[in-house]
């Protein structure tokens, strides 16, 4: 058994190394805010992760310059988790070890598989993943959703085809398709949004977007053969683009939807004409619809010589869901209370309309439910900008 | 002067450790075992329990591809199958952790021996086709089979206890995973040691000669997929004891890749070859996001590169080990143990 040693030598230099690089908080007359993040900047959602993860760090850059939390610096200490689930855990013990009070993560791989360890660590999560199955509060009690959930996004763009179609003066069944990508995050909103269908007379079909596809005619074929007039996609862009090239192509009339995930500028980029008309159910306003809380944010870029207009609505999205973070934590320091998981859960769950400068309709949290909002606007791409086509639509 | 080990009885031959030096390592790698989790803290202790459970997996690959030398792409499929079935069987049955961790094992070597029938047929790069289909068929399966794993949903477990004291948390489960670890250790190197690891290495010198010297191929390689998926079955649920989650995120094709890579540096063929490449792949991207951590600190500027070059580090680091060590870091051990036994007149 003299091979196990070896582990062990192994573990000691590694515990050295590691040891030796215990990291050093700032100075300041207030004791600094500990929060811990992973994104993912290497791994198959780096294109999306990246420009979210700069809109954290800017947002507390931005709030640290203007005097911090009551006086308080946010330290945040955060890493490359390159969407590896393994390396997720370390990190978040590694950051929990250090005494974060929060924590800020990524995906639904990462969200799903610390929620347990959250809720007994006692630490408030917040991540771009908005699966309504993290609005549990017995199984996820410390998980926050500052986004619309995509059951909620899918119910609105239903909403809006049965308006739309309404108006247009179709009069036969309406027709809902929803094409997803296959895995949970796909799934997620596919029962509640053929709940509702169904429930308002109409007729549904799920499809999953195989992996790996190159195209998707078959699919395209399937829902004709159903009689689609509306498809919801819930997918990242860049599937979601072959989905509309292809449909152009084929000569596809029905009209697309796609969920915050594919409805961004990358869709746009990637697609380019074809995602002419699309519409978009997205929860943080992109920059080309501006409103008063793009502002902060794009003063800070234009110091730094870039602009909001060039990092994306994904940048806003992580600029504003750390600021919710950071409103949760302003109300525990300004009670008087101890910076602990547990109080500043408590204080998020009292925030009532947190007004975010229109960038999301305003974001509530009670002890009984961690959902921010129920409603966005939806937006359409016109001449390759998203532009805003409806005030805020309601999922309720 | 030392000019080799040799044996002059049948009591020396057959022992596990041969040599003073060997034993006095042992010595103070349990005491250091024992030692550890009052030393350390969380983070490490997390360490050391994902290195404990990548171990046990890593062993099980090792016997199906280092000793059996059938390649296999489906270790994260089999994880799967060990931590959804003891997930399912705590969570929903009721049943103790333990005894749906050891329905786990016996479900997941049954799935492995099933999956490894093609291997009669198939061999080399046409057999890891057809475990890479195992790996996205039982993928599929646990996606869409909802009625069974909750498809879509995350299945959150009960947390093990014994005798009321509660197991998975780091400090506890350390002392859980290690003991598996030995146990594990000590049956895999005594299993090389009966006809069944002796048939294995047969066949994976050379099939043909193993089969005229008639060993029963078709027996011994279901076998070795069997027992193989035994102990990843193992690591598969200790994982959803651990976690008290099991999602399928955890299992993808990445893992298999990882662990493939795990037994490759570490060594193939060799004990001592998982524990040094789960050790290693474990510990490097650790090593690296820490390493980083520092840099930043240092140089501000470079921020925003780090995670590539931690990217770039570890691929690189694995083809210089793969360039300049071929069999592994096991080789690079004994090299180093042999440099030390032969000083100062290594010839």
């Amino acid at each position: 058994m003299s091979r196990i040693k070896n582990l062990f030598a192994l573990i000691v230099v590694a515990s050295l190394l590691l040891t030796a690089c215990g990291g050093g908080g700032g100075g300041g007359a207030k004791a600094p805010i500990k929060i811990g993040a992973i994104f993912d900047l290497t791994g198959a959602t780096a294109d999306v992760s990246t420009p979210y993860s700069e809109g954290m760090k800017g947002f507390v850059e931005w709030k640290n310059a203007n005097g911090g939390i009551d006086g308080h610096q946010i330290e945040m200490t955060s890493a490359d988790y390159a969407y590896k689930v393994d390396q997720a855990e370390q990190l978040y013990t590694q950051y929990t070890q250090e005494g974060v009070v929060a924590f800020q993560g990524w995906g639904t791989g990462d969200t799903e598989a610390l929620r347990t360890k959250v809720a007994e660590d006692k630490i408030p999560f917040m991540s771009a993943s908005y699966s309504a199955a993290l609005l549990d509060m017995n199984a996820a009690p410390y998980n926050f959703l500052v986004g619309t959930t995509y059951s909620d996004q899918a119910v609105i763009a239903i909403r809006w085809a049965m308006d739309d179609y309404k108006a247009k003066g179709g009069s036969d069944q309406l027709k809902i398709a929803l094409i997803h990508h296959d895995s949970p995050f796909g799934q997620s909103p596919v029962a509640d949004a053929k709940a509702f269908t169904e429930a308002n007379g109409g007729a549904f079909l799920d499809l999953a977007m195989p992996k790996g596809a190159t195209d998707y005619v078959a699919e395209l074929a399937q829902m004709t053969t159903f009689g689609a007039q509306y498809v919801i996609v819930q997918n990242v862009s860049s599937p979601a683009a072959v989905l509309l090239k292809d449909a152009k192509s084929q000569g596809f009339g029905a009209q697309f939807i796609c969920l915050n995930w594919c409805a961004d500028e990358n869709l746009v980029r990637l697609a380019g004409t074809a995602a002419e008309g699309v519409m978009g159910a997205i929860p943080f306003t992109p920059p080309t619809a501006a409103v008063a809380g793009h502002k902060d944010a794009d003063a800070f870029l234009k110091t730094k010589g870039s602009s909001l207009a060039e990092k994306g609505l994904h940048y806003t999205q992580g600029w504003w869901t750390m600021a919710v973070m950071a409103a949760g934590i302003e109300k525990v320091i300004k009670d008087g209370k101890e910076l602990t998981g547990e109080n500043i859960k408590a204080a998020l769950e009292t925030i009532q309309n947190f007004d975010t400068g229109g960038i999301t309709s305003p974001i509530s949290f009670s002890p009984t439910s961690h959902k921010g909002n129920n409603s966005l606007r939806l937006y359409q791409v016109s001449g390759g900008n998203w532009t805003q086509v409806s005030d805020f639509i309601s999922a309720k | 002067m030392i000019s080799g080990i040799f044996h002059s009885t049948y009591e020396q031959d057959m022992a596990l450790r041969h040599t003073h030096a060997q034993k006095i390592r042992l010595a103070i790698l349990i005491v250091f075992l024992l030692v550890f989790p009052f030393l350390a803290n969380r983070y490490y202790l997390t360490l050391a329990n994902q290195i404990g459970i990548a171990v046990i997996g890593a062993i099980g690959l090792n016997i199906l591809v280092g000793y059996t030398g059938q390649i296999s792409l489906g270790q994260g499929g089999f994880m799967a199958v060990g931590a959804y079935t003891a997930g399912i069987l705590t969570a929903r049955m009721g049943m103790p952790w333990w005894a749906s961790t050891l329905v786990a094992c016996f479900v997941t070597a049954g799935v492995g021996a099933a999956f490894g029938l093609p291997s009669l047929r198939l061999k080399g790069l046409y057999l890891a086709i057809a475990t890479l289909a195992a790996q996205e068929i039982i993928l599929w399966v646990v996606t869409h089979w909802k009625a069974v794993t909750g498809g879509v949903d995350a299945l959150v477990v009960p947390n093990p206890e014994l005798f009321g004291i509660r197991m998975n948390t780091d400090f506890n489960f350390y002392w859980l995973v290690w003991a598996l670890v030995i146990l594990v250790t000590f049956a895999s190197v005594n299993l090389f040691r009966t006809r069944f690891g002796r048939a294995f290495i047969a066949i994976r010198d050379q099939d043909i000669a193993a089969s005229v010297m008639g060993v029963d191929l078709f027996k011994y390689k279901l076998l070795a997929f069997a027992i193989s998926s035994f102990w990843v079955g193992l690591a598969g649920a200790l994982t959803a004891h651990y976690r008290s989650i099991v999602t399928w995120e955890r299992f993808t094709i990445d893992v298999s890749v990882l662990y493939l890579a795990m037994i490759i540096i570490g060594g193939l063929g060799k004990i001592t070859g998982s524990y040094l490449g789960a050790i290693f792949m474990t510990l490097l991207p650790a090593v690296l996001s820490n390493l980083g951590r520092v840099v930043k600190g240092v140089f501000p500027g470079v921020e925003g590169i780090i995670p590539f070059i931690q990217q770039a580090t570890f691929g690189l680091v694995i083809i210089l080990f793969l360039i300049l060590e071929p069999e592994g870091l096991n080789k690079i051990w004994k090299n180093i143990k042999d440099y030390f036994r032969l000083w100062p007149f290594s010839y």
